[in-house]
C-alpha cells in the first residue's frame, strides 16, 4: 500500500513537472484530487462490491478518465442503497447468563412472597411472561426472535415432565430457563432466542 | 428478503400441525396409564415424533417442540407464553391430551428463517 502511495505521489508529480504547487490554492487542490482519485482507482481494482442507485455526477475532471474508469469511480463515491450487508452474525449476541440472571430476578421478585391460588395464577403467569419479554427485548441483543413461556404448577404431590426439542441454528440460538420454588407452588421460565435475517 | 413462493403462513399450517401432534402424542401414549419410570421415555418420543414429522414438512421454518407430562391429582397448573417474532410468518399451536391418569400439553412454534 506504501509503495503504491508512493507510486502516486511519483504519477502526480509528473503531471506537475514535479513541483507541487503549494503556493497556488486552486492548483493545490485540484493536485490534492487528483492523487486521491488515483488511490481510490487503485483501491477499486482489489475490490468489488454491488451497487443498486448513483448519484448523478458531473465534475468536469472526469472528462480525462476512461469510460470504465468513470463508471468505476462513480460507484465508489456513490450512495449505497439496497445493498446486501451480507452479514452472517449479530453484532451483540445472545449472553444467556444475563438473561438467566434477569429471568431469575424477575422470578424471585414476583413469586418469592406469593401463595398459588388458582383465580389469580393464570393473570400472574400472562405478566410474569410479558415482563420477561421486554426485559429480554431490552438486552438490545440485535436480530433475534423470542419465544418466552413460564408455567406455574401447584405442589400436590404429583409428578410433572416437560421436555422440549427444537431445530434450529446451534452456533446462534440459544435458550435459557430459571426456576423459582416455594411452599405451594414451582414456577419455570423458558427463554428461547432465535436469530433471524 | 424470502421470495414470494417460499413465504407460507404458519397458521394455514396448523391444522396439519395439530394433527401432526395428536397422532405423535397418541402413539406414544395412547393407551397407557400414568407410569412414573416411562414418562422420561415417553415424553422425548412425543418431541421427537412432533419435530420429525414438522421437518418432514420441508417448510423454512426454525421449530420449538415442547412437552409437558402431568399426573392427574387434582393439582392447578398455569402455562402462558410470550413471543418476540413477525406475525405474519410465524406461529405456534398448542395440543392438549388427556386421560384418566394424565394430561399433555404440547406446544409446536414455528419460526420463519
Amino acid at each position: 500500500h506504501r509503495l503504491q502511495g508512493n507510486d502516486t505521489i511519483l504519477k502526480c508529480q509528473k503531471t506537475f513537472n514535479n513541483q507541487i504547487p503549494k503556493h497556488n490554492s486552486k492548483l493545490y487542490f485540484f493536485f490534492c484530487f487528483k492523487k486521491y482519485t488515483q488511490i481510490v482507482k487503485d483501491r477499486m481494482r482489489s475490490s468489488s462490491h454491488e451497487v443498486h442507485g448513483t448519484e448523478p455526477m458531473d465534475d468536469e475532471s472526469f472528462a480525462e478518465f476512461g469510460k470504465s474508469e468513470i463508471f468505476t469511480l462513480r460507484t465508489s463515491m456513490a450512495k449505497i442503497r439496497y445493498a446486501n450487508t451480507y452479514k452472517m452474525e449479530p453484532y451483540r449476541k445472545f449472553q444467556a447468563h444475563l438473561v438467566r440472571n434477569k429471568a431469575q430476578h424477575i422470578l424471585t421478585q414476583r413469586l418469592q412472597e406469593t401463595k398459588y391460588n388458582g383465580a389469580t395464577s393464570s393473570f400472574l403467569c400472562n405478566s410474569i411472561s410479558e415482563e420477561i419479554l421486554t426485559a429480554v427485548k431490552d438486552m438490545g441483543f440485535d436480530r433475534y426472535k423470542y419465544v418466552v413461556t413460564v408455567l406455574i404448577l401447584q405442589k400436590t404431590g404429583q409428578a410433572i415432565k416437560i421436555s422440549s426439542r427444537w431445530v434450529w441454528d446451534v452456533a446462534r440460538d440459544n435458550w435459557v430457563s430459571a426456576k423459582c420454588e416455594t411452599e405451594s407452588f414451582v414456577s419455570l421460565a423458558l427463554i428461547m432466542a432465535c436469530y433471524y435475517e | 428478503a424470502v421470495p414470494n413462493m417460499y413465504v407460507c403462513e404458519y397458521l394455514f399450517v396448523n391444522q396439519n400441525v395439530s394433527s401432526h401432534s395428536n397422532s405423535a402424542i397418541e402413539s406414544a401414549i395412547g393407551g397407557n396409564a400414568y407410569q412414573h419410570s416411562k414418562v422420561n421415555q415417553w415424553t422425548t418420543s412425543v418431541v421427537e415424533q412432533t419435530l420429525s414429522q414438522l421437518t418432514k414438512l420441508g417448510k423454512p421454518f426454525k421449530y420449538i417442540v415442547t412437552c409437558v407430562i402431568m399426573q392427574k391429582n387434582g393439582a392447578g397448573l398455569h402455562t402462558a407464553s410470550s413471543c418476540f417474532w413477525d406475525n405474519t410468518s410465524d406461529g405456534n399451536c398448542t395440543v392438549r391430551w388427556e386421560n384418566k391418569t394424565m394430561y399433555c400439553i404440547v406446544s409446536a412454534f414455528g419460526l420463519a428463517i
